[in-house]
């Protein structure tokens, strides 16, 4: 430490039992926080027969417009599936609940009223729930107890743009930006606990709650698949079949010429 | 036989998808016996599994109660398991009882796939070809991606001589695997028995053109033989009859047919040369000089 810097001595109880205890307990915390988690997921639901069909068909016209452009099928089987297709989702065979019935406009599913988004969106909660209770009480406890506390000393320099992250809680524009508070600490902890939770729990652990904090409940994972509306899906992919009929092109097409020039037969075309 | 260099053995044949029933019951029965299985952790299970389908086909039942034994008291509502009783039941039962069993599942859960497609297959094997076809299409409209089915759904047309019907199922196989030589073998086969020789032709240059590793220097192997005598068995039609000749699918005759003739001759010579076919090549020749 340079000499003119004022020195700052910290008692070793402090780290003893206010640095270890933070670190300890937010580490015992993210491990009880997967496990409580994994207990909580409901096995995934499983989807009625109709529902199924009625989400993968828009997987056949996209497969179907995938290889358009060097398509392996002949043009009048791909003209009649291309048609298929579009007829299909312009008269609904493929939604849900049957063709729509009468001409007023469809309303979007409202996913408070379906009770099947329902319950994904409360799966979403729950997890939520786990993952913010636990912390808002961690740090509720810190401000509580050790508010302004320094806890540890950095042992590199750091710019004094890190003060506002390394001293939260503390004050004091003179101090060196290398002492870190306690609520900082708590931060740190929050952000960098991850390596950790993955050495010990494996890659898809679900300890880390500084990633589902930015995930709002209601666009979580758990809905993202949820609600839609396949009514207007089907009518894009309808437009979207006809863009690809322009695309088509068999791969049989030149096929005798690029064999024959491949075997020496014909002259290469420049 | 060493338990580790078994187990590994069994792992390889799981992750290639081999079906070498005797090899793998008689490595898999040294694991049982062993004990162990319980003690492999989630690799346990996969071979219980691998085991009870290659016991069911060496026909050795007592094993593979054995091996269901264990798995059904580790994951009582496992649809796997489900279908893997069926399996067992499909041995030994009469095809009522089972088609009963998949009905019960069905109902249970009419989203399984795996039970639908075992439903399928037995209804084809007791004769039921119209329901099968029925299920068959039903299940595709519902799990379109599923390859196997339409190659089943193909094979089945074809049995029952249905050549045009065969071609769409396998126009959906090709979009789903455009990258699979074999699946465009197959459906230029059968357009050629379907009598749609042009796009038989089309199909078997598709073939030839999707194989990198050839060109006019090397001896066509393995796939690429069949697609040559293919291509010399469309030309050599098509050369007879050109303008007489109507395409269902509306597939123009290539117009250098006799080039496409020549080359096929060519290669399926060289298809000969090597040490083995030395004593073929004079039947081939002889073949290709009388038309």
């Amino acid at each position: 430490m340079s000499a003119n810097a004022v020195s700052l001595y910290l008692d070793p109880q402090i780290r003893d039992w206010v640095l270890f205890p933070i670190t300890l307990v937010m580490i015992l915390v993210g491990f009880l926080r997967h496990y409580v988690v994994v207990l909580l997921q409901s096995a995934p639901k499983k989807l009625p027969r109709a529902a199924i069909r009625e989400q993968r068909a828009l997987a056949r016209a996209q497969i179907l417009r995938a290889t358009a452009a060097h398509s392996p099928i002949p043009p009048q089987t791909y003209t009649s599936i291309s048609n298929y297709l579009s007829e299909a989702f312009a008269t609904g065979a493929y939604l849900k609940d049957g063709p729509p019935k009468g001409d007023g406009p469809s309303a979007a599913p409202n996913p408070m009223t379906d009770p099947a988004a329902m319950d994904g969106m409360m799966a979403g909660m729950k997890t939520q729930m786990v993952m913010m209770v636990p912390q808002m009480i961690i740090m509720g406890w810190i401000n509580f107890f050790f508010q302004g506390f320094v806890l540890i000393k950095l042992p590199f320099p750091l710019t004094l743009g890190f003060k506002s992250m390394l001293q939260r809680g503390i004050e004091t524009p003179d101090m060196d930006v290398r002492w870190v508070s306690s609520l900082s600490w708590y931060f740190l902890n929050f952000f960098g606990l991850n390596g950790l939770y993955r050495l010990v729990l494996g890659n898809d652990n679900l300890a880390d709650s500084s990633q589902s904090m930015t995930a709002s409940p209601f666009a979580g994972g758990a809905t993202a698949a949820g609600p839609q509306d396949y009514v207007k899906l089907f009518k894009a992919e309808r437009d979207n079949l006809e863009f690809s009929e322009g695309l088509y092109n068999w791969a049989g097409k030149d096929v005798e010429d690029r064999v024959l020039r491949k075997y020496g037969k014909l002259a290469p075309a420049y | 036989m060493s338990l580790q260099s078994a187990l590994e053995k069994l792992a390889s044949y799981r992750t290639n998808n081999t079906r070498d029933s005797r090899e793998v019951f008689r490595q898999g029965v040294v694991v049982l016996k062993s004990g162990r299985t319980s003690n492999l952790g989630d690799d346990g299970w996969a071979f219980l599994e691998q085991l009870t389908l290659a016991s069911i086909d060496v026909g050795r039942l007592d094993v593979t109660d054995q091996c269901l034994k264990q798995l059904g008291e580790r994951f009582p509502d496992s649809p796997r398991v489900d279908v893997l009783n069926g399996i067992r039941m499909e041995a030994t039962e009469s095809p009522s009882t089972v088609l009963n069993y998949y009905d019960e599942l069905m109902n249970m859960d009419p989203s399984n796939a795996a039970v639908w497609k075992r439903r399928v297959s037995v209804l084809r094997r007791i004769g039921r070809i119209e329901k099968a076809v029925e299920e068959l299409n039903e299940f595709l409209d519902t799990f379109y991606t599923d390859a196997e089915g339409w190659l089943e759904l193909a094979d089945v047309y074809a049995s029952c001589n249905q050549y045009n019907s065969a071609l769409q199922a396998l126009a959906h196989v090709l979009l789903l695997t455009p990258q699979n030589p074999f699946a465009f073998l197959q459906y230029a086969e059968t357009a050629y028995t379907a009598g749609d020789v042009p796009l038989a032709l089309k199909m078997f240059l598709v073939v030839i053109d999707m194989n990198d590793r050839e060109d006019e220097d090397t001896i066509p192997l393995g796939i690429s033989v069949r697609a040559w005598w293919g291509i010399k068995l469309c030309s050599r039609q098509l050369i007879v009859s050109t303008p007489s000749y109507t395409s269902l699918s509306n597939t123009a005759v290539p117009k250098n047919i006799k080039l496409i003739d020549e080359l096929a001759t060519e290669r399926v010579l060289t298809a000969y040369s090597g040490e083995q076919g030395v004593q073929t090549r004079s039947l081939v020749s002889t073949w290709m000089s009388g038309r």
